[in-house]
């Protein structure tokens, strides 16, 4: 039995909550593959992990620590590289895009999905909610799960090899897509009362790339 | 009821998620705004007067001018809040007709209303609350908080008062939650929860769920006196899951210099190495008040 690590980027935000999340889908998941899941402040650290959770927080917040901590690019390394599954939620899916829309100037972005990502598309903090979405297509079952968007982006743009998992009914805002073993979100999975989809990054993009 | 959604609690509690690990800055113009912003400021709280300012003033210190709070948030990006007066309910509708981010129910402002707070379940904009022990901080969740902060003793630059009280929410988790592992019945541990719920003025399912979590239920930043980038590591290894910093960056030598370190040290708050690299050479730092001087 092999063990991975997998890391959560504590430079700022909720990051104890997929770390506790991860802690909990790995244990239930009962695969012959287990994982440590560790957080994650510097290049060393970095370095023993297999798969990465960019977690939500203030987006420029995480730009600007990565980069005067020399994190930025050990950061863009590792999630550029095609063999790395990468997930990130809110913040984390505006750092792993290669574009943002209404960001500061100066925000660095890591380049590992090809989206263009929209920032506080929903507008203040008055216009945050959870919403309950099917995300039966990809996730077998899981018809309705509450997902919280707090001053979330969309993906107002994707490449060609971008798959989009989901999309809003009432406005077509695009939350959810996949590019190989890449994974972004506009919400936050982390804050619901369910694994659900923590297990299916486990299973789909970190256990599916290393057992074979 | 499409506001059902809306006001719900987790998507308050939600945001204050997103600002842990981070730094909350004291901004009176948007010039100011902008350094903190680019300092790495993980929101910022707009108002007129840093608290040094009005320690000092002696006046009646109410809620900003909302033109002033709408040039801040017209220009950040980052969360913004703003400060109403205890209990007025009406400063506090007025600022989320702003639509701003988060309101700070605060008591470095004048109390509107000695007797009571806000009912904060009434409106849709999140509020923090500050705290001195375990009966307050619950008590303002109670009423509706979805964020708490460490009172301290904004404006003075003396951390003394915010280590007191971050230490005095943790012990009293502590001494609870032993009383309450100890008890050897689940009617003894109702009798633990129930006298300490009366001891502390608090409703019991809250203390409940805070002995059971062994922290306070929703996000706890410090507060009241960070003057440092080794001030706010402190407040971050003895528990608070971020900083407020308020008179301390503004009335420095070198502001952006001391916002950026101040970040950089609540980032690597458990590394040393880290904190003395931020610590080094920022100039002149806020002078300071002692608040309570030995003699």
């Amino acid at each position: 039995m092999s063990t991975l690590t997998v890391g959560v980027l504590a430079l700022q935000g909720a990051f104890i909550e997929h770390v506790l999340f991860l802690r909990q889908a790995i244990a239930e998941l009962n695969s012959e593959l287990s994982a440590n899941i560790i957080e994650v402040r510097t290049a060393k650290q970095l370095e023993t992990c297999n798969a990465l959770v960019i977690p939500g927080g203030e987006s420029t917040v995480m730009s600007l620590i990565a980069e005067r901590t020399d994190m930025l690019e050990p950061l863009r390394q590792f999630v550029q590289d095609p063999a790395k599954p990468v997930w990130g939620t809110c913040a984390g899916l505006i750092f792993i895009g290669s574009k943002v829309v209404n960001g500061r100037k100066d925000q660095k972005l890591l380049n590992a999905m090809d989206i263009e990502v929209t920032r506080n598309a929903f507008g203040r903090q008055l216009d945050s909610k959870i919403v309950s979405l099917d995300f039966s297509s990809f996730i077998p079952g899981l018809t309705s799960f509450p997902a919280t968007f707090i001053r979330a982006p969309v993906v107002s743009e994707v490449g060609e090899n971008v798959e989009i998992l989901s999309k809003l009914e009432d406005s077509g805002f695009v939350v959810a897509v996949k590019q190989g073993n890449k994974l972004g979100t506009s919400f936050h999975p982390e804050l619901s009362e369910s694994n659900a989809f923590h297990k299916y990054f486990l299973e789909q993009y970190v256990l599916k790339t290393y057992s074979t | 009821m499409s506001q059902e959604n809306k006001s719900d609690f987790k998507v308050k509690v939600g945001l204050a998620q997103m600002l842990k690990g981070g730094v909350i800055m004291d901004v009176s113009n948007p010039e100011q705004a902008k350094i903190a912003e680019e300092a790495g400021a993980c929101a910022v709280m707009a108002l007129e007067r840093i608290p040094a300012e009005m320690r000092a003033s002696g006046r009646v210190c109410r809620m900003s001018d909302p033109e002033m709070i709408k040039s801040i948030m017209d220009t950040v990006t980052i969360p913004v809040m703003a400060k109403v007066r205890i209990g007025h309910i009406v400063e506090a509708q007025v600022i989320e007709a702003l639509k701003i981010d988060y309101i700070d129910e605060s008591e470095v402002l004048t109390n509107a209303d000695n007797q009571h707070h806000i009912d904060k379940t009434k409106y849709a904009v999140p509020f923090v609350c500050g705290a001195k022990n375990i009966g307050e901080a619950l008590r303002r969740i109670a009423e509706g908080a979805a964020m708490i902060r460490t009172k301290g003793e904004a404006g003075t630059g003396d951390i003394s008062e915010a280590v007191k009280h971050i230490n005095e929410i943790q012990s009293q988790i502590r001494s609870i939650k032993n009383d309450y592992n100890n008890a050897s019945s689940d009617q003894e541990r109702r009798l633990v929860l129930g006298k300490a719920a009366a001891a502390h003025s608090v409703d019991v399912d809250l203390l409940k769920t805070t002995v059971e979590l062994g922290r306070l239920p929703v996000v706890n930043f410090g507060a009241g006196g960070v003057a440092t980038p080794a001030d706010a590591a402190l407040l971050m290894q003895l528990g608070c899951d971020g900083v407020f910093v308020g008179s301390g960056i503004f009335k420095s030598e070198n502001p952006l210099k001391l916002a950026k370190a101040i970040v950089g040290a609540t980032t690597h708050y458990s590394d040393p190495v880290e904190v003395l690299k931020y610590s080094t050479g920022l100039g002149e730092l806020m002078p300071g008040v002692i608040v309570n001087p030995r003699n």
